[in-house]
Order: C-alpha cells, then structure tokens, then sequence
C-alpha cells in the first residue's frame, strides 16, 4: 500500500480529539484488565470459554474483517473501479458467511474442533495437518505484519509520527491488551471499534455527500472527472464474456465463480481469523447465528466506505491523476478536508481501533494454532493446562515480534492490498477446495487431502508467476487473483478425486460428524432459553441476507 | 474428552448467594453498558464542540452543523445501548448455566484435552 507522500494528509487536531482518542484507549485497557479476571483457563484464553452470546460474536465476525486494509483498500477501489466494489461484499462475502451458518458451522461446533487446521487433523489426518498448520501460522504472521505496517503509515500521514514510532506503539498496544485478556478482550474491542467506526464514517459520508450535492450531484460530478466513465456507476455493465470494459477488468464468470465462489467461500468458511469468533460463541445456536448476524452490518458498509471512494474520486479525481494522492488516501484526504475538530477525533479513533482490531485478530488467532495445533500436538503434548495457557501468552509476544519484523519487510514492497488478494488464492480457496469435498464425499481418503491441498497451493503460485512474467495473461491484478483460484479449487478437486482412486479411506466410524450424511450432529442439544425465538432461525437470517443481496444490486445494475 | 467419566460430576450447582454475586457481577460488565458509556462520553463531547464552535463545523462542511447532529446521534445511541441493556439482560439461568458448565469442564481437565 502506498500513501501520498509529504504531509498532505496531515491533520490539525486539537486537544479535544486527542482526549477522544485517548478515552477510547483507556476503555480499551480497561477491557482488558475486567476480562483477565475470567481468564482462568487455556479454554478461557484461546476461546473465551466458549461463552460468547450471538449478537457479539456476530459483530466481533465482520469486524475482524474490518481491518486498515478493509477500509481503506475498499474506499480505494470504489474511487478507482466505482460500484463494481460491491461484488466484494455481495457475492464476496454474505452468500459465503450464509453458506458458513446454515451448512459447515454444524461441523465445525459439533465436532469441538479449536481450530480450522484441527478439523483437517480430525477428517484427513497428521500430514494435511502439519502443512495445514504451518501455512497457516506463517499467513497470519505475514497479514499481521501487514496490518500493522498499514496502520504506521496512516498514522504517519495524519499524526506526524515517525514510521517505526507508530509501528512499536501500536503493535505494545495490541500486545498489552491480548496477552492480559486473551480472545475475549480481542473479541469486546472488536464490538467496541466496530461502532466507533460507524460513528467516524457516518458523518464523513453525510458531510460527502452534501459537498457534492448529494446522490445525483455526486453522478454528474464523476461523469465529468476525466478517466470516469459511467460504467464507474454499475456493477455488472461491461462484464460481458470476450467484452470486458468494466474497470474491475473481469466478466461476470469470472465474478461468480473465482471471487464468489472459490475467493469468497474459501476466505469466509476457512479463514480461522474470521471463524474462530464463532468457535467462542456459547452454543450451536449462537454459533450458526454468529456469520449470519455478520452479514447484515457487512450489507451496509458499503455505503460508508465505498461511497466515501466515490466522492473522493469526484471531488479529488485530479489529485489521483497526477499522482499527488493516490488511491489508497481517499478516506484519509476525506477526513482531512470535511471534518471539524470533535467528528474528527471520532473518526480518527475509529481508524486507529480499526487498524488495531484487525491485527489483533491475526495475532489471536495466530496464537491459537501455534499453541494448540503445533506446539501441543506435536513439541510438548500431554502438559498441564497452565503450561499452555502461559505458552499462549508467550506466543502471543513472539507473534508481535514477528509481525513487527514483517511489518519492516512489508515496507519494502509497493502494492499491498494485491499482495494480500494474492496470499488468499494461496492459501484459502485450496483449503476450501479440500473441505468442501472432504464434507460431501465419505470415500475421500487422507493422502488425497494431503495431496489436493498441496497442489491446491502449488496451482495458484504458478498462475501468479506466469502473471508476474507476462500482465498481459489477465486484465488486471485483481482478475489474476480470481482465476488463481478457480486453477487452485480445479487443482484441488483433479489432484484429490486422483489420489482417492488408489489409496484408502478413512474407516466410516471415524468420520462421525465430519461428513455430510455420516453420523448426526446434535444442533439442538445445547439450546438456552429464547434460542427458539422465530427471530433467531438461521434458516430465517440467511434467507432474509441473500434477499437482501439482490435488493442491494437493484439500483446499481 | 476425559478418560474416566465416572469421576466427572453430572451436575455442579451453586449456593443462592453465589449466583446472586455472578449475575450481578456478569450484568455489570456487560458489553452493551461499556458501549452505552462511552459513546455518552463521546456524545457529550462532541456536541458541546458543536454549541460551542458552530462556525468551525460550517466552515468544514460547507453548511452542515455536523458536530451537533453526531454527537446529539451518539446520545441516542447510547441511550438505545442502556435501554437494550435493560430490557433484556443477560438471562440468569444463561448466566448460571455457562458457569456451572465451566466448572464441570474443569472438573473434568476439559483444558488439559485428551
């Protein structure tokens, strides 16, 4: 990710917003301290205890997404490819948190699994476990590094602060409040960022949009910007097989399969950054309801990121021509120009808490999978609780370290928001690839989840270095991630059903509750008082979010 | 998850007066009360910046008082956060069961795993 450089984003805030800002911060230390004195086990530290009611697992879901590149790199692409940015969020992302409710959470709940990579030990074994598990460890690391380098030169552009200043003190912050309160204190900060957020959006959209004269006025202003053409302002216009001319440079094939299918169910129904908000949920009611509650703010943040994108390239548009701004600043150079002191420190807190939130999340959940699935499971089995508990929050130090040295390598490179597109293909549409098949298929045997994984990854590497070595291979970054994935799922499904023809099955009793059909998973033997409620039906929620799906496509077609 | 179930007790229940404690307890830190909190906090603050100063909010927005309008929202959504708090709280058999299930975990070495 690049910023504008020089301090052309710089903004003057007074004490009032540095007060705001530092309420915030407290209430979040404060969380801390109160949920370390729940934390009294392992169980408690890594998964809350599995205590979560469903509203704040919900939100906690969509807000580990709602990280520094979330935000800005999707006001970004609503400048630079306008409305065809809501395919991230409709058909990237709410049929795939449905898909997860209705259909795998059962899984996953019902069989006790900690983790994403411990569901691939239960249903294919040691090896697929291993590589599983390492991957990724290493991911997660790398995003969080990310993460944080992202949030430094925000921080830098806005505040002044020197880059490795920001980095440090952000990354103690984290480090302070996740090691004292562990993933519940992750969890309530998320909830907690997720509104401040809102707070600093809202008005920056309303203040937007009565610049330019509201909705219509924001139409003609884009139309005379020069590069924007009003296929900026559809979705689905130009996506044409063999007549590609919307900006997002791929048709809609490609839309549905490789970002909605493949890009969307992989990231949402396997990345345990996002899923393990469910696994603390405290049942399986709460837990099917956790994705599906997600998906309705995840509706509406469109209108307060991608419409921000919008105005910025009507009101900017020639800023992002010559190169003073680039695209990434767009919500930064926003609140720059329209907010006064007092919205100002909101939104500036949102973002910081935003940044902050999302690598926490990696960080938690990074710590999860190292001390459960590689440090107990093969270095130091059968310890006592409290050794894994201490571990966690040792791993959790060591996860920050790390991420600050990956932070400073993620300085090194240019597009950020590409690079971690591309890290997805790699890693979360072959895990999705094998699960899917694995769930559906009782005959598919261990050393073919091994193997389609493996080539599940190798696929999409390949794909990405062709595209390095010649760009012409696809019409843009974005459209070389989306066919990577769909090379990465095919690879999958080609390499396993190969591999399941000459090696043996899992017996079927050891497959209870990990295949579709095979044993019965009990979803309704934990249900608490009001979980009966008309209002809390997973069938219902997922219904009324695809419904909504459509509806939000309608005006924009 | 334990080798021996039999050691497991079926049911641990709780005296009166510690369920009073823990619901008291789990009701007081209830998420929606910090928010509710904070975002009165933050109300109250950014709406006086807005009597206070109207003419920096105008000279941003190009008209719009938005300091007002935000911060008189944030205390409406606080209230909506102490009133959702109110009328439905964490329900005390919920509260009491999630702890007794914790106990009998520990009881069991549910943290210890296999």
């Amino acid at each position: 990710m690049t910023l504008a450089d020089a301090s052309s984003l710089r903004l003057s805030l007074s004490w009032v917003d540095y007060a705001l800002l530092i309420i915030y911060f407290a209430t979040v230390l404060g969380i801390g301290i109160m949920a370390k004195r729940r934390v009294r086990t392992s169980m408690d530290f890594f998964l809350s205890g599995r205590s979560m009611p469903a509203w704040i697992t919900g939100l906690a879901f969509v807000s580990a997404n709602l990280g520094a590149t979330e935000i800005l790199g999707m006001a970004a692409n609503g400048a630079q490819i306008g409305m065809s940015t809501l395919h991230y969020y409709i058909v990237g992302a709410v049929p795939a948190m449905v898909f997860l409710g209705l259909v795998m959470m059962p899984f996953y709940y019902g069989s006790k699994v900690r983790s994403v990579p411990q569901f691939m030990l239960k249903r294919f074994g040691k090896p697929a476990h291993v590589v599983n598990s390492i991957a990724f460890a290493v991911s997660n690391v790398l995003i969080a590094g990310i993460n944080l380098y992202a949030m430094s030169i925000v921080i830098e552009a806005m505040l002044g602060w020197p880059e490795w200043v920001a980095i440090v003190v952000s990354a103690g912050f984290v480090l302070l409040y996740i090691t004292i309160g562990g993933l519940s204190s992750a969890i309530y900060n998320e909830v907690m960022q997720f509104f401040v957020i809102v707070a600093g959006l809202v008005p920056l959209t309303v203040v937007g949009l009565h610049r330019v004269h509201g909705w219509s006025g924001l139409k003609e202003a884009l139309l005379n910007t020069e590069g924007i053409s009003r296929l900026h302002l559809s979705a689905w216009q130009g996506t044409g097989i063999g007549d590609v001319t919307n900006p997002i440079g791929a048709n809609w094939l490609a839309i549905v399969l490789g970002l909605g299918f493949v890009l969307s169910f992989g990231y949402w129904t396997t990345n345990f950054t996002e899923v393990q908000r469910a696994f603390s949920a405290k049942n399986m009611s709460a837990a099917r309801r956790t994705p599906l509650i997600g998906a309705f703010p995840k509706l509406f943040i469109p209108f307060i990121v991608v419409i921000p994108g919008l105005i910025a390239a009507a009101t900017v548009g020639n800023q992002f021509a010559d190169g003073t701004l680039t695209y990434n600043d767009a919500i930064p150079k926003l609140i720059q120009m329209y907010l006064p002191s007092g919205v100002l420190g909101v939104a500036v807190t949102g973002l910081m808490a935003s940044f902050m939130a999302g690598m926490a999340a990696n960080v938690s959940s990074f710590n999860t999978v190292f001390t459960y699935d590689i440090w107990q499971e093969y270095i130091k089995p059968n310890m006592p609780d409290a050794h894994y508990l201490r571990t966690g929050r040792w791993v959790t130090a060591i996860g920050v370290v790390v991420g600050i040295g990956a932070a400073f390598l993620a300085a090194q490179y240019g597009n950020i928001m590409t690079y971690m597109q591309t890290l997805f293909s790699f890693f979360n549409a072959p895990l999705f690839g094998v699960f899917i098949l694995g769930l559906l298929w009782k005959r598919m045997t261990p050393a073919a989840g091994l193997w389609g994984y493996v080539a599940g990854i190798i696929a999409p590497t390949v794909v990405w270095i062709a595209y390095l070595r010649d760009e012409s291979l696809f019409g843009s970054a974005t459209a070389e991630t989306m066919y990577g994935a769909i090379y990465s799922f095919l690879a999958v499904m080609v390499v396993s059903v190969v591999v399941t023809l000459f090696t043996t099955p899992k017996p079927v009793s050891e497959l209870k509750g990990l295949v579709y059909g095979v044993g019965s998973i009990d979803v309704k033997g934990d249900v608490v008082a009001g979980d009966a409620a008309w209002y809390r039906s997973p069938a219902l929620l997922g219904t009324v979010a695809l419904a909504l799906c459509v509806a939000l496509y309608l005006p924009f077609l | 998850m334990s080798q021996n179930p039999s050691e497991v007790p079926e049911r641990i229940t709780l005296g009166p007066e510690e369920k009073e404690e823990l619901i008291r307890h789990t009701r007081r830190t209830d998420l929606r009360r910090i928010i509710g909190a904070l975002f009165l906090v933050y109300g109250v603050v950014v709406t006086l910046m807005g009597i206070l100063d109207p003419a920096a909010d105008v000279a941003k927005t190009g008209g719009l008082h938005i300091n007002l309008w935000s911060g008189l929202g944030m205390l409406v959504a606080a209230g909506l956060f102490f009133l959702w708090d109110r009328l439905a709280p964490v329900p005390a058999e919920d509260i009491v069961a999630s702890a007794e299930a914790e106990e009998i975990k520990k009881a069991e070495g549910e943290g210890k795993l296999e």
